[in-house]
This record gives structure tokens, sequence and C-alpha cells, in this order.
């Protein structure tokens, strides 16, 4: 387990910290690059917060069964996967860190306050940051603005750096289309990349955005 | 925008974790402190920083429990609920279905066998798990949760409930609640702590503590406590043995240490006051006692002294040591 350790074994692995709320497909997101990246199965360590730390081997398709989740906060640690990322002649390994999604209020429940505070951990010494929105939504009538205020403050807080950009998932759904219009206004000067996490649809676009940013 | 200006992002973490800032606003905050060169996004911080810095203080708040003296029995049954408690939480994040935590607890044992220092020690555990939101103990006994009429009582028992929230409301010979009868008030706290058991779910903790037998009549007679408090933790009286080491462990603590001819008077006085049917009065209580009598005897024995030693200084001698406390 030690050597499973974020900067440990694998030297110069660089790590790539998923974000965004809850329910967006955060975690079907890093599942389905796994498998586009030819993952067959996949070692999720899970890093909860008071610090206990514990490395499940799942088939891709067993872990989406027992990780990805209609519920909101299906996720409430860190759950970090390997990946290897061909790159030229060589590949290159890469850290997928899958985080508890955070929200705009102060949250009712001090183990999701947790949970969210050890994803505001894991974003700031990440060399990429992929941050999830949910197109669909963002595209329904009457909704405000296509993103909260979580959203503009988590791109505030990245967009400033060279490893970051956004992800509208859910395209398959209905309005998405009209949603990723307007993230791509809302959110002008950065790269916005269409993507449906259930169709495996645009992770070649995401893989390469991941690897021009190593 | 906010109300403090924190400098150290571990403080920012703190603030989101307990319920002080939004996720927004503490975000907010990091990106000043990233602005102002406090923290370069570059790799190489280990991701479970936050975490640990609180796993760090479990880790030391066991190791105070630990360093008690004896207890091996109250020692066990903890590493047992702190494990039960870590299954639980990993269990939740595993979507497996869990029951609510239930953590009240009954604490038997004479005076002074340890019981509030490990309900204080149980606060800090559970404030570190992430089970409560501060931890701090409200210890408090019958006179300030009755009242003298209809009303009052419930009013007094809420007040203090509401000083016990996020931490741990330890309730001194709590069977005296039950005492007088139907028409005494102290029923009427009873069933304003089970209520408030059930309005602020996982919000607090209840501890009952007394002596063994009159806990055991008072929980067998009223069933409402006894299916709610599931923890039962017996503290038995020390040896002899165990009350010397830990007055030597207080002395220590203070900076000060016995001489023999006044470890051999300390041992007689707890061995006679152990004799049968005697509850040991006091235990480690009595031997705070007589160690706190001790250093002021030995001050009024030096004061007058030119030229103290700083062993002199740190000497409990023979005749320091009393247990005569009417003098
Ligand atoms: N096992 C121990 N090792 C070291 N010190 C102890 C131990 N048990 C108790 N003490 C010390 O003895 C004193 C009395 O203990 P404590 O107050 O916890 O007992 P208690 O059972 O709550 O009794 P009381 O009725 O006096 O409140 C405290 O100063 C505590 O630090
Ligand atoms: N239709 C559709 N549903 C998705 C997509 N991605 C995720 N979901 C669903 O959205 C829900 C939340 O997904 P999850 O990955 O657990 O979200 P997370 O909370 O952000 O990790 C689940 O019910 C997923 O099946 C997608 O691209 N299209
Ligand atoms: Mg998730
Ligand atoms: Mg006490």
């Amino acid at each position: 387990m030690r050597d499973r350790q974020p900067g440990g074994r694998l030297s110069g692995m660089k790590r790539c910290t998923v974000v965004g709320r809850p329910n967006v497909g955060k975690t079907l997101l890093v599942l389905s690059l796994a498998e586009h990246l030819k993952a067959r199965t996949v070692d999720v360590t899970f890093m909860d917060p008071s610090g206990a730390k514990q490395v499940r081997t799942y088939t891709v398709s067993a872990a989406i069964r027992e990780l990805v989740g209609p519920r909101p906060h299906q996720t409430r640690c860190l759950q970090s996967i390997v990946v290897e990322v061909p790159a030229g002649k060589g590949r290159k390994v890469v850290e997928l860190v899958d985080t508890t999604g955070l929200v705009d209020h102060i949250h009712e429940d001090l183990q999701i306050r947790r949970a969210m505070a050890q994803t505001l951990q894991a974003i700031r010494p990440a060399q990429i940051i992929v941050h999830v929105v949910d197109a669909s939504t963002a595209g329904r009538d009457g909704s405000g603005p296509p993103a909260g205020a979580i959203d503009r403050q988590i791109a505030d807080f990245a967009g400033s750096r060279g490893g970051y950009f956004i992800v509208a998932n859910k395209m398959d759904l209905p309005d998405a289309a009209r949603g990723l219009a307007r993230l791509q206004r809302m959110f002008s000067g950065c790269a916005v990349l269409p993507v449906s996490a259930a169709e495996r649809t645009g992770l070649r676009e995401v893989k390469r955005h991941v690897l021009r940013s190593l | 925008m906010l109300a403090f200006e924190p400098r150290d992002p571990n403080l920012v973490l703190a603030g989101l974790e307990e319920g002080r800032l939004s996720p927004v606003e503490a975000l907010e905050v990091l990106k000043h402190s990233v602005e102002l060169g406090q923290a370069g996004p570059a790799g190489g911080q280990r991701l479970e920083e936050p975490s640990s810095s609180s796993a760090w203080r479990l880790k030391e708040a066991l190791a105070d429990l630990d360093s008690l003296i004896g207890l091996d029995k109250v020692k066990a049954l903890v590493r047992e609920i702190v494990a039960y408690v870590k299954i639980q939480q990993i269990r939740a994040a595993r979507q497996l279905t869990c029951e609510p935590l239930a953590l009240h607890m009954i604490f038997s044992g004479n005076p002074g066998t340890g019981k509030t220092t490990c309900a204080r020690l149980f606060g800090k555990i559970f404030r570190e798990m992430g089970v409560l939101e501060k931890g701090h103990l409200v210890e408090r006994e019958r006179a300030d949760l009755v009242g003298e009429y209809i009303g009052h009582t419930a009013q007094k028992t809420r007040e203090q409930i509401k000083k016990a929230l996020g931490g741990i409301l330890f309730i001194d010979e709590a069977y005296s609640l039950a005492r007088g009868g139907e028409k005494d008030f102290g029923k009427e706290s009873i069933d304003t702590l089970i209520r408030a058991l059930e309005d602020y779910r996982d919000k607090f903790i209840v501890i009952l503590a007394g002596y063994r037998d009159e806990m055991e009549t008072f929980i067998r007679a009223n069933p409402g406590i006894r299916s709610r408090f599931p923890i039962h933790i017996e503290f038995p009286d020390y040896t002899t043995d165990e009350l010397l080491r830990i007055a030597d462990l207080m002395l220590k603590q203070r900076d000060y240490r016995l001489d023999l001819a006044a470890r051999a008077r300390l041992e007689f006085i707890l061995t006679r006051r152990a004799g049968p049917g005697n509850d040991h009065s006091g235990n480690a209580r009595l031997v705070r006692n007589i160690i706190e009598r001790a250093i002021r005897r030995q001050a009024l024995r030096l004061v007058e002294k030119p030229n103290l030693s700083r062993e002199e200084l740190m000497l409990i001698r023979r005749e320091d040591i009393t247990d005569d406390f009417s003098a």
C-alpha cells in the first residue's frame, strides 16, 4: 500500500484531479477514461478524511457498478486510480483523483464537509484539474446561469493555471447541446470539451488535453 | 467579505470542515493565498495532509489513553469502539447500509476511577474521527438539570443539552435523577433528555455515570434509557500499586518526587484506605488530594529556609504526606 502513495513509487507521476458539483459524472468520467486507456482492471485507492487508506482492485465494469450512482455524494472520499497514457513512443503515468462533489452552501453533514475539505486539498497540488459540469442541466430553460457559484469559483481558482479545462458531460441527454453553447460562452477563454461518459464519447479529446498539460 | 483572514490554507480547510465557510468562500480565500505565493501549484504535496493532522491528533488522544495507569479493560473497549466507528464510516463511504452510530454510554464505578478523564478523551477521539463537531465535555449533575417548578426542569435540562451540542454531556450520579419517585422533577429531566437524543441524533453523545449498583438499578427501572445506551464501561477500583503509580505520574507531571519514606507512608495510607468496605474512598481523586496537600505542606516547610537547592524544591518528604484533610 505504501508504494501506492501519491508521489511515491512512481516518481514523476503527474496528478490529475477531477472536480465539480455532486452528480455531474466525475466518477463515471474517471472510470470510462481508464477504460478508454485500455485498463481492464483498476486499483482504486480510497483515502478517507480521517486518513484511512484502502486499495481495491475492480474490473472497470464492477467499479462502475459499485462507485457510480444517481444519488448525490455517492463519492465521499478521494478515490485515485493510476493509469498509463500513451505519449509519442512511450507512455506517461498519471494519477486520476476522483473527489467528493463541491456545493455552494455550507453542507449540514460533517462527514461531507470533511470530504469536501479533502477535495480542496487535492486541487492545490494537482498538475491538471479537470472541472466537470453537467451540460444537460446547463441547457435547461429558465435555470439562471448555466453553472453556479462554485463552478465560477473553481474556474477562477484553477483557470489561471496551465493544466485546467472543463468537461461538459452528459452530452447524450436532451438540452445538452444548448448547455454546451451556454457553458462555452460563460467560460470563454477556457477549453470546454463535450463528453458523454455514459456513451464514451469525447474521451479522446479529454486524453489529448491531459497529455498536452503534462 | 470574510470575518477572518486566514493565511494558513489549513485554517481555511478547518473552517470548511467546521461549517464556518462554504466551499465557495473557502476557494475564494485559498485563491488569494495562492496569489500571495503561499502555496505554489507545484506537485509533491501529499494528499492526506489535512486528514493526517486529525489522524495525528487521534493517535495522540489514543496515546494519552494508553498512558493512563491500569484501566486495561477500559482501554480495550475504547479500541473496539474506535474500530467500530471507523468501519461504519468506511462502510458508509462504500454505500453499505449502516445503522446510525449509537454511542451513548454508561460509566459505572466509584469516584476517582477515571470516568471523567476517559470521557474527556472520548470527546477528543470522536472529534478527530469526525463524529463530533467540537468534542468538548459538559459535566453536569442533578442540581444543574432539575428545577423547582413544573416546566422549569425541562427548560434547565434543555439549556445544558444545548451547551453540550457538538460534544459530550456527562451526567454524574445520574441515578439521582430518578430519586424521589413519580412526582419528582427528575423524571421530567430524564424525559427531556430522551427526547433530545432523538431530536439531536448524531449531534452529541450522552454519558451517564455513577456507582455501579445504583446505575444498574437505575437502568433497569428506565427502559427508555436502557435501549438508548448500548455501551457500558465499568471502571474498577485501582489496586494500591496502581494508585502509587498514579501518584508518581501526577508528581512527575508537576516536577516533584517522593523520597523513600514518603512513598512508604503514602503506600500505608492507600492500603489502609483500601480496606474492605472502604470503596478505596476516592481512588485517584484521593491520591490527587493527598498530593496537592503534600505540595502545600512542603511549601510551608521550605518557605523560611534560605538557599534552597533544586533537589529540595522537588522532594516530598514523609512529613508532607497526610490524609487528614480536616486540618
Ligand atoms: N488511570 C489513571 N492514570 C493516571 N491518572 C489518573 C487515572 N485515573 C484518574 N487519574 C487522575 O485522577 C483524577 C481523578 O480522576 P477522574 O476525575 O477522571 O475520576 P472520576 O471517576 O471522574 O471521579 P470523580 O468522581 O472524582 O469525577 C484526575 O486528576 C485524573 O487525571
Ligand atoms: N446520461 C448520462 N448520465 C451520466 C453521465 N455521466 C454520469 N451519468 C450519471 O450521473 C449520475 C452521477 O454519476 P457519478 O459519476 O456518480 O457522478 P459524481 O457524483 O460526479 O461522481 C449517475 O447516475 C451516472 O450514471 C453521462 O455522460 N450521461
Ligand atoms: Mg462520484
Ligand atoms: Mg468525575
